[in-house]
């Protein structure tokens, strides 16, 4: 632990410097976004014919693409922000409450990202309110892209309220050394605030979180986005039950590494090296670990279902997915880093918050490219595959891989701009940490005893 | 729900309770309601016309709400025209929409509304998706007893893509659109010679695609099964192309190359523009950009806006020079598929032969002077073979009411029946012992047995012998359970095969479309689609 004591200055910092890094930041996201908007305007003004996609089957191509697996991906990143951050809350790691907030802010970016990615996707999404609101109440019965847009709605509004919630208690109490010129936002956000609430948000949040744990497993990255592929009896890269763990240890992964990433940059930029501790990188990057070793014991399963006497369709896709060069390269770059995870895990020497910072570029990098390749596989190698045409073929245009810088800077942009208005790390871990350090400089006080 | 209870109603009585304590808590007559629902359900037995019905509750209607705007008998023959039927028209007790159908209901008793939903389900073509799933029917679709569908055989096709230029022709379609496809496959074995697949929409009774379709655009037509993509309403998420197991779905990746306009204009001399169905949907045609598209079997046929005469065919089917395409209603025993699906070498003997029947006239000119017996007939007519004889007769014996039903295959059967009454008129009586044990369409009766006439089994293996009996038919993927209806007649393809050349390839055959322009058919739409894809790095994944 650092010798500095965490403060309120420390936290609102960021509100209050204004940095050349800062705006330059802030630019090169804003021209990554607008690069992209206009981008997809002139895919909207051309079709999707501006992207690779194609038609599967007669048609050589593949239907979905990089979209829909960056689509899965940023919802992967945002379940996983959502389940740490309930975590958290609900199990009183109080370890990892200084990047709680972060966390949660991710979820939202993620959505947003995700949300983003649904209408750009679409042939006419000027539609999505006649066509899908409009017959919502039958669609949600069968259509698993329905069930899909309502579960990531569900959690929109979730994780909103999680972070309104938390929010008006360190707004409230920290007004005073908060910018005049938000004070409307400020407003809204502790509309009605008293002391007493304090008891029961924390009561609603603690049930948000419990809602958030169950849910989970059941509707989100454990739930509806697998079965809306393994439920597709004819596309054998896809089907079996496995997919619904998969999904989950993908999204756990991808959200740790997106944490510790933007964790990392704040650390680095306000110099927060008592707040965000080597020790939550130290945990973080152990946890990591492990659900990077439930996902290689996932592949694995699939893997191995279908090469060892699998039925035709099943054993072709398994086959062509582990000689794709991609997948390898993919795979190789998960294990390493697991590798690396458990051996510093022994020989702490060899942990450093860059290597900590290399690991989690190199899952996120890892897991878009399984999510994207697992979409375009589907379409290789259905059980239907007299067509000459397929396999079909597939690469991402100049658009679809602009999306991905598009939609990374308007989850950047959000913490910029959320980073200027509220503090992103909560009170409570400041006030939280305050009272380790007081109990340290006290060493009779054990550190059971320690209380939020 | 069981077959014995006494309610006039299909679910039974329980729901018909239910419906009586509904109408109770509303403030118009329960009796006149129930009554109402009873009689609506005689109509869509066809124990009442729907103008008895309208006459008989007129007055009360006006009694009971003030209004009636259910036609009268004079108003129904002008109300018959428009589709929709008599839901339709209920609707206009004080409805104004799709929305207040619900209203409808209970202003009108939810009794009379049930009969009338009852009715909907077997007759009015109107919201399909909707009635279908508030009724829960989303396992299988609650269809009415029509479902178009073909069989084709395979084994006749000869692989000459006149069904896909047929195909981009009638519904002005994009290069590489191949809504309708046609390829060879190997399959390991030694001879592929036969091996061969016509590829349309299967119109699966329960279609993957429109079970995923996150808005109902993709849905069943009541009326006829037909499984159809409106247009106006489909968002182009894909997840239909995704989930169909054959591959059958081509997307609108751009502006199609025929205008709505030009589509317009090419179909003016007929009822309706080729593009929108009797329930006004738009279904028909290529689909606009952005949105998907797949073979319709041609609604605009079915609804009869290319004449009557084309209701029942398809332009596939029109257009294939051996005839293996078949294409009905699958749910009726004499249509051309099921004939087929019945006896598939009578269906293919009747084809065959249709070619070589000779002429009436020239027939009765090269009997005059002949004798009347079976080897002297043969012998004046060069056109008429035993052969031949034996397969029409052959096809007679094994047809129950030959030439009399409305099929589109009873055109051969009428031929047939043409020469064999040339025939008869000269005194050759083709069902006497003499000529059909000389055909060996029957057997000499044993000394105290009588002449039972022509021999099923003699007769059908006759077909057999003359147009071979297919090695097998299929659906395909059938262990899906998508329930397609489309049946094949030949080899199936097994998991392990993959296609070869055609022997007529894509780009040799041109189409022209609505707008004049002339086009070669693709075999792979991406060499079309690539040349949009911004920064096509020509690599694949």
């Amino acid at each position: 632990m650092s010798t500095k004591t965490p403060s309120k200055e420390d936290i609102l910092r960021p509100i209050n410097t204004f940095t050349k890094k800062y705006v330059a930041l802030y630019a090169v996201a804003t021209l990554a976004l607008v690069a992209f908007l206009i981008a997809w305007g002139y895919q909207l003004q051309q079709g999707l014919i501006v992207t690779g996609l194609g038609d599967w089957g007669s048609g050589g191509g593949v239907t979905w693409g990089l979209y829909i697996g960056a689509f899965i991906w940023w919802v992967g990143v945002a379940h996983g922000g959502i389940i740490l951050s309930a975590a958290v809350r609900l199990l009183g790691i109080d370890r990892y409450m200084p990047v709680a907030r972060i966390a949660e802010i991710t979820t939202i970016g993620g959505l947003s990202a995700a949300g983003f990615y649904i209408l750009v996707h679409m042939g006419r999404p000027d539609r999505m309110v006649t066509s899908v609101l409009g017959h919502f109440h039958i669609t949600v019965n069968n259509s698993p892209l329905v069930w899909d847009v309502t579960v990531i709605t569900a959690y929109f509004v979730l994780s909103a309220t999680y972070l309104g919630l938390t929010l008006r208690y360190d707004v409230v109490r920290l007004r005073d050394e908060l910018p005049d010129h938000f004070e409307p936002v400020y407003k809204i956000l502790t509309i009605g605030y008293t002391e007493k609430e304090d008891e029961v948000i924390e009561k609603m949040v603690w049930w948000l979180a419990a809602a958030v744990i169950i849910m989970a497993p059941l509707l989100l990255h454990g739930g509806v986005i697998p079965w809306l592929f393994s439920l597709l009896p004819a596309m054998p890269g896809w089907t079996g039950g496995i997919q619904g763990p998969m999904f989950l240890s993908i999204a756990l992964m991808s959200a740790i590494s997106g944490i510790m990433i933007i964790s990392y940059a704040f650390r680095r930029a306000y110099n927060w090296e008592h707040i965000i501790t080597d020790d939550i990188f130290r945990g973080l990057l152990l946890w990591l670990g492990f659900f990077t070793l439930l996902f290689l014991w996932f592949q694995l399963q699939s893997v191995l279902n279908g090469v060892f006497l699998g039925p035709i369709n099943t054993s072709k896709a398994a086959e062509a997915k582990i000689a794709h060069p991609v997948y390898r390269v993919a795979m190789g770059m998960i294990f390493l880093t697991l590798v690396y995870i458990f051996l510093q895990g022994i020989r702490p020497a060899l942990f450093s918050k860059t290597r900590a910072l290399i690991a989690s570029c190199v899952i996120l990098a890892g897991t878009l490219t399984e999510k994207i390749l697992f979409v375009v596989e589907g379409f290789l190698h259905p059980t239907f595959d007299i067509y000459r045409a397929t396999p079909g073929e597939y690469f991402p245009s100049v658009i679809e891989f602009l999306s991905l810088a598009g939609t990374a800077a308007l989850v950047a942009l959000l913490f910029l701009n959320l980073s200027k208005l509220v503090p992103v790390v909560e009170l409570h871990a400041i006030e939280h940490l305050r009272d380790d350090h007081d109990q340290e400089e006290s060493p009779e006080a054990k550190p059971d005893e320690v209380k939020a | 729900m069981s077959a014995d209870d006494e309610s006039f109603h299909p679910l039974g009585q329980e729901w018909e309770n239910d419906l009586e304590d509904m109408l109770d808590d509303t403030e118009y007559d329960t009796d006149l309601g129930m009554e109402m629902a009873q009689d609506a359900m005689r109509v869509t037995k066809g124990e009442l016309s729907e103008a008895d019905f309208h006459e008989m509750y007129h007055e009360e209607m006006m009694e009971e709400f003030g209004q009636d705007d259910r036609p009268t008998e004079e108003a129904y023959e002008e109300a018959k025209k428009n589709a929709g039927g008599f839901a339709e028209m209920l609707k206009g007790l004080g409805g104004d929409g799709e929305d207040s159908r619900r209203g409808v209901m209970k202003k009108m008793g939810a009794g009379a509304a049930v009969g009338i939903g009852a009715w909907g389900t077997t007759q009015s073509g109107d919201e399909p998706s909707v009635s279908a799933a508030e009724a829960g029917g989303t396992e299988t679709n609650e269809q009415g007893d029509m479902q178009w569908g073909m069989t084709i055989d395979l084994e006749r096709c000869d692989g000459c893509l006149s069904c896909v230029e047929a195909c981009t022709e009638e519904n002005n379609l994009d290069q590489g659109v191949n809504w309708m496809y046609v390829l060879e496959y190997e399959d390991g074995g030694p001879d592929s010679s036969r091996n061969r697949l016509v590829r349309p929409c299967q119109h699966c009774t329960d279609a993957p695609c429109e079970k995923v379709c996150p808005t109902t655009a993709r849905h069943t037509r009541d009326r006829d099964g037909l499984v159809l993509t409106d247009y106006d309403v489909c968002i182009g998420c894909r997840y239909c192309q995704v989930a169909c197991p054959y591959g059958v779905n081509y997307f609108q990746w751009d502006e199609p190359d025929v205008s709505a306009e030009a589509i317009a204009d090419d179909h003016s001399e007929m009822d309706g523009d080729h593009m929108h169905d009797e329930r006004g949907r738009w279904v028909d045609s290529r689909a606009p950009r952005g949105v998907m598209s797949k073979c319709t079997m041609c609604p605009s046929r079915q609804d009869g806006f290319s004449g009557e005469e084309k209701v029942g065919t398809s332009a596939c089917e029109d257009a294939c020079p051996p005839d293996a395409i078949q294409f009905g209603d699958m749910k009726r025993e004499t249509s051309d598929p099921q004939r087929y699906i019945d006896n598939a070498a009578r269906g293919r003997a009747l084809v065959e032969i249709d070619s070589s029947l000779p002429s009436t006239s020239d027939l009765e000119d090269a009997l005059s002077g002949a004798d009347s017996d079976l080897q002297s007939v043969l012998e004046a007519s060069e056109d008429l073979t035993e052969e031949l004889l034996t397969v029409m007769k052959a096809a007679e014996i094994v047809t129950e009411n030959f030439g009399e039903d409305d099929a589109d295959s009873v055109q051969y059967e009428e031929s047939i029946i043409e020469v064999f009454d040339v025939l008869e008129e000269h005194g050759l009586d083709l069902d006497s012992q003499e000529v059909l044990v000389e055909l060996e369409l029957a057997s000499e009766p044993g000394e105290d047995e009588e002449f039972e006439g022509g021999n099923e089994d003699d007769a059908q293996g006759a077909l057999e012998d003359y147009a071979g009996s297919p090695s097998s038919n299929f659906k395909l993927l059938e262990d899906i359970g998508t329930n397609p209806n489309v049946v094949y007649f030949g080899n199936e393809p097994g998991p392990n095969a993959h296609q070869t050349e055609t022997p007529v390839a894509y780009s040799d055959i041109s189409v022209e479309r609505a707008d004049g322009s002339e086009i070669e058919l693709v075999d792979n739409r991406k060499d079309v689609l690539d040349e949009g894809t911004v920064g096509d790095a020509g690599v694949s994944l």
